[in-house]
């Protein structure tokens, strides 16, 4: 019987999985990490409804569990893939037997931009600089603080919180030109995190455009601005560290044209996303190829967005580039019924190459 | 003194990206024109330094071939278009490879910055090489090539920093008192390292490592505070036409405020420009503030001149200083005769032993009021 | 490099940081007379106005020290300051210029270096360099935008998201904003940008370069500023604001020591009267400067490689080659053609308008 190897656990993947299973597929779904669930299984609030990304995977892990079609493998990844669609024969790092594969679904995530590359903003060198995940982390109620702001340098609940937009992307310096999406997004849910525990604290979103676009996001947006986050549309040129661990801030108010400066207690860097790092290593392993900003390249950007350059191989989630939870599990039904009709037709398209 | 420690390993993780290659001898020494204005010790020390290290250098080969001024001043105080100036730098790279070298050294960090810009524009457009060949035939009859190598001295010095403190120094950046390190600010010129930090700057931008790797070598600690970054304001045209000075003492201002919490005992600098300003301007400061920093300022060669055991009057030349140096020399154990300061070239005095006294205050005596007789 | 020069240079026995010549320098004959004759006779009664440097020569004197230089040719004036320049005297083991002094910053040598401007478009001409900022003078600023070779590189595509902003120090202490100038230039409207041009706006930046590093475009605000002010020069935009107009103060303070000296400053520039804030000992010390700088082994307005050095003849007159291809001279020639204007618009000698300009702001 025929059966599609889908790359990553993530929640696109899982999706792509359960969809196929639905589609009365088999699927082989593989994972590097000892568990499924990706990124999505670390985060206690998704946005824009402040949902549970942990009750999310549970929920997908359970329907992955419950379905006959799904053979999951964990804490294994790739290692060659060898023939053309649809008789692809996959072999992995785990074990010795090759898997025959009828077609492949790319869906590998994304990384966190290293903020320690952007140097200005002395991120590893000044305790009181986090990056978003970190700050996931603090606010977790079951994460290492239960939920308490306290700040890395001394553990005082940091009552002045600034939340720097854009690190790592829209910068040709760092080459990472394109906008990471969702940034803006998380930055806007944890900024509300942040007030809705601790009213009386003072919290400073600093961007260059508010990008929180789809239904419930502007809603978001607005929520944060009337429970009094501040917005500076200003983009940050840098941090210094003063004695007592406080952090220093300067950036531009350019709505009212001024040079700005500012001193938190907390500053958190809201990184982009870039690819993820074993792209370049799957993408000449399975004949396919990469787009300029290091995502997977698609076969045609409006008619194809999820099939990639190479018949025979599919596309979804963060692997082509960022986008909300809810677009990747969108992405996970897009390239199950992508590969399901391939593997129905077995005809190489018109004007395919 | 802080209580909250920034990490030094993630620190040099950072600046250890930025390695740029320093060749070990054989350039042709460019000075500068501000250093030799107002610290004049400093740069004749530097031909004193090379040959104490050993090294193979040259500048002023005959008298069409003496170095001039790079015209970055020009440039930058925008009375001279890039044209000029790319054919006055071209001129002395033609004299560099006149002298069979292929790497310029020079003293001045305004002038690294031009003749690091001129390089660059080299690169960006195509056609300019051969319009600046054929201009400067027609200027001065002289062929030239991109220079391998454009360094600053305080490349070189850093390159040899190991060898300086281990075989010639007789001092150390330690309080004599305490064995304490000695806490040293390091301010690198703005040319210097935000130009090209990639390509030029040894640490980078952010956490360039040129002088505060001068200042750990021979004993010192570095310190971090938030406008470590900030420019100290010379401005080119704003320091130099005189009614535009404020901004001048505004930023060295910002600066010592900036750093006072964190307790420096110096800062070191390498840009003429800052070294000036930095000093001087805390005496205006004083004057208008009434707040007393007198953190003395020294270039990196001062600093390397007086740990070498140079008399600091005769050779290092701190008689220059507007903020007193003579209690940092205290702290360090570099002994001094005061009474020496003001003596003139054949060891006469220059003036009476009251001026003497009141013309080197130590800090916090400083005095009011008179500034001419 | 010969061997006697190689020898002298590699002498380390007495580790002497005091060098005091170039290799293939010649030291001094004996026997020179020290004083000589011809400095006394020409700083008559007459002409010592245009030795005086504290204040302009106003009124009366004035009038009388331009007939007296309107007088003399071009040729004449230029081969008496030259003269003076070069005379010299034996002092501390080297040859001492003793004229220097008397010559800098004067209107003497002002007036030299404006005539010697026309002298050396006669005797060389144009070069492609000068004919293609002529050009630019007669088209518009946006022309100048894109075609300029800093301009080019400097500037593409803002997206105003103010890092520039953020880290200037002029914008931290003045009206001035970086960001706002890149965007105007974005917008390429000619009226927009010559009003920018005449303001005070583009002449706070301080050329320090913390825009060009930060900028997330790669984009470099302080050398399209650089770009801007030279384009503002060449059309005369400059006089219409108090800092445009200090250009005809840095023209004379750094072009006339570029012109004359090889330097961009000199030794004796930063006279105590103008640097108070510089303090005391700053002051002690520019008594008696020349001892002082030999005493740490300087060449005050002598031969040698140590500071202070006079440039030989032969390198100045490369660097001045140098500053006339490359369209220097033609930009001070402009700079003098529009201060010039502004003056007689004034009514005022142009060295009060220098004065003028040099201590507003």
């Amino acid at each position: 019987m025929e059966q599609v190897v889908i790359l990553g656990g993530g929640v696109a993947g899982m999706q792509t999985a359960i969809a196929l299973n639905d589609l009365g597929i088999k699927s082989v779904l593989v994972e590097k990490e000892p568990e499924l669930g990706g990124k999505v299984k670390n985060y206690d609030k998704t946005f824009p409804f402040f949902r549970s990304g942990k009750a999310l995977v549970r929920e997908l892990d359970e329907s992955v569990k419950t379905s006959s079609l799904i053979e999951v493998r964990t804490g294994t990844e790739v290692s060659s893939v060898t023939g053309t669609a649809p008789n692809f024969q996959v072999k992995l790092t785990s074990a010795d037997q090759k898997i025959p594969a009828g077609a492949i679904v790319v869906a590998t995530g994304f990384e966190p931009f290293d903020a320690s590359l952007q140097e200005e903003y002395g991120y590893g060198v000044y305790p009181n600089v986090i990056t978003a995940t970190e700050l996931e982390h603090l606010l977790d109620f079951d994460g290492p603080t239960g939920g308490e702001l306290e700040r890395p340098s001394d553990g005082e609940i940091a009552k002045r919180v600034a939340i720097v937009f854009c690190v790592g992307s829209r910068s040709e310096k760092l080459g990472h030109n394109y906008c990471s999406r969702i940034c803006c997004s998380f930055s806007t849910k944890q900024a509300i995190e942040i007030k809705e525990r601790y009213p009386d604290a003072r919290v400073t979103c600093f961007y260059m455009d508010i990008r929180t676009y789809g239904r419930g996001f502007e809603e978001m947006y607005r929520r944060a601005q009337e429970l009094g986050i501040n917005y500076i549309r200003g983009r940050v040129a840098e941090c210094g560290m003063l004695p007592n661990g406080d952090i220093t801030i300067k950036a531009e108010d350019t709505l009212l044209g001024k040079p700005v400066r500012g001193t938190f207690n907390l500053v958190s860097l809201s990184t982009g996303m870039v690819p993820c790092l074993d792209a370049p290593r799957i993408a000449s392993l399975l004949g396919i190829k990469l787009a300029e900003d290091g995502f997977f390249d698609c076969r045609d950007n409006d008619l194809y967005p999820n099939d990639a350059s190479r018949e025979g191989v599919f596309l979804a989630g963060s692997a082509i580039g960022m986008k909300p939870i809810p677009d990747c599990i969108s992405d996970g039904n897009i390239a199950a019924a992508r590969a399901a009709a391939f593997l129905k037709k077995q005809v190489i398209p018109q004007g395919f190459y | 003194m802080p209580t909250v420690p920034y990490n030094t390993r993630a620190r040099e993780k950072i600046w250890t990206r930025y390695i740029k290659e320093v060749p070990e001898e054989r350039f042709l020494f460019l000075p500068s024109c501000v250093l030799g204005v107002g610290y004049p010790g400093t740069e004749t020390m530097i031909p004193g330094i090379f040959d104490l290290l050993g090294l193979d250098w040259n500048w002023n080969l005959g008298p069409e071939s003496v170095c001039t001024c790079c015209s970055g001043i020009a440039y930058h105080g925008d009375v001279a278009p890039i044209e000029s100036t790319l054919l006055t730098t071209a001129r002395l790279w033609s004299l560099a490879q006149e002298a069979g070298y292929d790497a310029i050294a020079v003293a001045c960090v305004t002038s690294f910055g031009v003749h690091c810009e001129c390089f660059d524009l080299y690169r960006e457009e195509p056609g300019l090489k051969k319009k600046m060949d054929r201009l400067l035939m027609e200027a001065c009859g002289r062929k030239f090539e991109l220079p391998r190598h454009i360094v600053h001295v305080s490349d070189v010095i850093y390159q040899h920093r190991m060898k300086l403190g281990g075989e010639f120094m007789v001092h150390r950046l330690t309080d004599k008192a305490t064995g304490q390190s000695l806490r040293g600010v390091d301010h690198v010129g703005c040319h210097y390292h935000k130009l090209f930090p990639l390509e030029r700057s040894l640490g980078g931008a952010e956490y360039c490592e040129v002088l505060s790797g001068l200042v750990k070598a021979w004993g010192g600690e570095e310190v971090d505070y938030p406008e470590r970054r900030h420019c100290c304001g010379m401005g080119f045209r704003q320091c130099m036409i005189t009614p535009n000075r404020s901004v001048t003492t505004a930023c060295v201002n910002k600066k010592l405020e900036s750093m006072e919490p964190f307790g420096p005992d110096f800062m070191v600098t390498n840009c003429p420009g800052c070294q000036v300003y930095l000093d001087k301007e805390q005496w205006a400061i004083r004057e208008l503030t009434g707040k007393e920093y007198f953190v003395p300022v020294l270039t990196y060669m001062e600093l390397a001149g007086l740990l070498l055991g140079w008399d600091p009057y005769d050779v290092v030349g701190i008689q220059f200083h507007t903020v007193p140096v003579e209690p940092l020399l205290d702290k360090i154990g570099i002994p001094y005769d005061e009474s020496k300061a003001w003596l003139g070239k054949d060891g006469q005095p220059l003036f009476c032993a009251d001026e003497i006294r009141r013309a080197t205050p130590a800090a916090g005596k400083a005095r009011e009021g008179q500034l001419l007789e | 490099m010969d061997e006697e020069s190689k020898k002298q240079r590699d002498d380390k026995s007495s580790l002497d940081p005091k060098r005091q010549a170039y290799p293939g320098q010649s030291m001094p004959v004996q026997g020179v007379p020290d004083e000589i004759d011809a400095i006394k006779k020409l700083l008559t009664e007459e002409l010592e106005p245009w030795f005086r440097r504290d204040s302009s020569v106003q009124g009366r004197d004035a009038r009388r020290c331009r007939e007296y230089l309107d007088s003399l040719s071009d040729e004449e004036l230029i081969s008496q300051y030259n003269e003076l320049r070069d005379q010299k005297v034996v002092w501390d083991n080297g040859y001492f210029y003793p004229n220097i002094k008397r010559l800098f910053m004067t209107p003497f040598e002002r007036e030299k270096d404006r005539r010697e401007i026309a002298v050396w478009e006669r005797q060389y001409g144009d070069s492609e360099v000068v004919k293609w900022y002529q050009e630019s003078r007669s088209q518009p600023c946006t022309w100048w935008i894109e075609n300029h070779i800093i301009t080019k590189h400097a500037f593409h595509s803002c997206m105003n998201c103010g890092l520039c902003t953020a880290v200037c120090p002029a914008a931290e202490f003045n009206d001035y904003n970086p960001r706002k100038i890149m965007e105007t230039v974005q917008r390429k409207d000619e009226e927009e940008i010559v009003e920018l041009l005449k303001a005070d706006t583009i002449w706070f930046c301080v050329q320090c370069g913390s825009c060009q590093t930060r900028c997330p475009r790669g984009n470099s605000p302080f050398g399209l500023i650089s770009s801007l002010r030279q384009l503002c020069q060449l059309k005369g935009y400059h006089t219409a604001s108090v800092r445009g107009r200090q250009q005809y103060a840095g023209r004379h303070l750094w072009g006339g020591n570029y012109w004359n000296r090889g330097w961009s400053l000199y030794f004796r520039n930063p006279v105590v009267e103008s640097n108070l804030d510089f303090g005391p000992r700053f002051a002690r010390y520019f008594q008696n400067k020349e001892e002082i700088y030999r005493r740490v082994g300087g060449c005050p307005d002598m031969d040698g490689s140590m500071p202070g050095r006079k440039v030989p003849p032969e390198t100045l007159h490369q660097l001045r080659r140098c500053f006339q291809v490359g369209g220097a001279l033609h930009l001070w020639d402009q700079i003098e053609k529009y201060a010039r204007e502004q003056a007689r618009e004034w009514d005022m000698d142009i060295d009060d308008y220098l004065y003028k300009v040099w201590h507003e702001g």
